[in-house]
């Protein structure tokens, strides 16, 4: 590990101004990736902005028709939300099965979400659930959100202060993980929300994407049999040591399914 | 690994390729350059600082056109080391085919990555390499098709 800076501040207003104007400043959630890339020496930076200590950012809430969730909230904490588990039980399942023990009672929703790896299982949820993240300046729809690989619509000093997800009617996530670091090959969320049915695929791409061909069928019948002849193309699709596209792209239409008989239970 | 790609740039063939050989033009596209000094007309050498995610690198090494036939294409090819990150190679193989008054711009890059960097990355490295592609040609793209800014009368 190089050295740096290490800041412990303990609001969004005091993490903001560690942050601003240093070009090579990170801020740090969990720590789940940052610090195993620090630890390689792949990333060098001045100084870690640790927001461990800034209560305001932690915590599950009912606001009305929605689930807020802070920045911070640990994945171990969303799993066994009683909120979560009443009224969007599909992403309190969903966050049980992340990385493993160690990696759920350290990593957040918000390091996930702002990192966006593309095999990350948040970004699905985000985005099925057409949810809201709220940062320190402003809120981002979840379309708009993910924009590539590990890009994301947030700017320099800002951090996401929480994720506002609206209740599901009908909601399951069902994954094919790596067995070795549980990522997930593929990954698929389909939810049934006020704002229509959504189906939001992780793991198989660069970035989380939505198969808008299945949305339309399961608007019409929300079973399996109505999307088990809509094939994904593998054009754009990862392909790696763990599986080639074209078995990504199989994988994105058995998955779909299953979380859809799933949501059905 | 390969990655192939096509762009249409509202350009001629030889505005392309006179564009493909500017040093000024290659600095400002190339994802993430920090400096890119001519030798010759065909080496060059190049500081790069990337960061894609958690990781950050910085790679210094060179960058050689050669297979030059203009205005059909040529070939770029780039080598860098990034310390303790390791080290990237690829090559570029990029076509100019005339469209009526646009050129379309094929490419097929070939990219090889060893050291640290493959090691604990490796499922992240054809979807980088993809990112950085586009990001090039998409900006060269762009670049070379924007139409001349209007003269004040």
């Amino acid at each position: 590990m190089y050295d740096f800076a290490y800041h412990r501040p303990k609001s969004v207003a005091d993490a903001i101004a560690l942050l601003k104007g240093k070009e090579e400043a990170r801020p740090m959630s969990g720590g789940m990736t940052l610090i195993p890339t620090l630890k390689q020496r792949l990333a060098r930076p001045s100084d870690v902005v640790d927001l461990g200590d800034v209560k305001e950012l932690a915590g599950i809430k009912l606001e009305g028709a929605n689930v807020v969730i802070g920045g911070m909230t640990k994945h171990a904490e969303v799993a066994t939300s009683a909120d979560v588990k009443s009224h969007i039980p599909a992403l309190a399942e969903l966050a049980g099965h992340i990385g493993d023990p160690q990696v759920r009672n350290r990593g957040t929703m918000g390091g996930s979400v702002a990192n966006n790896d593309p095999a990350a299982d948040y970004p699905a949820a985000v985005v099925a659930l057409n949810a809201t993240v709220t940062t320190n300046t402003g809120k981002h729809a979840a379309d708009g959100f993910f924009k590539g690989l590990f890009e994301t619509a947030l700017g320099e000093g800002e951090i996401v202060t929480s994720i506002s997800f609206p209740k599901a009617e009908k909601a399951a996530y069902m994954k094919f993980p790596n067995p070795a670091s549980r990522y997930a090959m593929v990954g698929v969320f389909v939810a049934k929300t006020a704002s229509g049915v959504r189906v939001a695929v992780t793991g198989a791409g660069p970035c989380v994407f939505r198969v808008k061909a299945m949305e339309e069928a399961l608007a019409k019948n929300f079973s399996s049999a109505a999307i088990k002849d809509i094939k994904v193309s593998a054009t754009d699709l990862n392909s790696d040591i763990h599986g080639s596209a074209e078995y990504r792209a199989h994988l994105v239409g058995v998955m779909a399914r299953r979380a859809v008989d799933a949501a059905n239970k | 690994m390969e990655i192939k790609g096509e762009y249409r740039i509202a350009a001629s063939r030889e505005k392309v390729f006179a564009a493909l050989n500017d040093q000024a033009v290659l600095q400002a596209c190339i994802p993430g350059c920090e400096s890119l000094e001519m030798l010759s007309p065909t080496e060059m050498t190049a500081k790069v600082r990337l960061r894609i995610g958690p990781v950050s690198a910085a790679f210094s090494g060179k960058v050689t056109l050669s297979d030059i036939d203009p205005p059909n294409g040529y070939k770029i090819t780039g080598e860098g080391q990034g310390g303790v990150a390791g080290f990237a190679k690829g090559g570029a193989v990029v076509a100019l085919t005339a469209d009526g008054d646009d050129t379309i711009l094929k490419y097929d890059v070939d990219a090889q990555v060893g050291g640290k960097i493959a090691q604990v990355g490796a499922r992240l490295i054809a979807g980088t390499a993809k990112k950085l592609a586009d990001q090039f040609f998409g900006k060269f793209a762009e670049r070379v098709g924007a139409p001349p800014p209007v003269a004040a009368a």
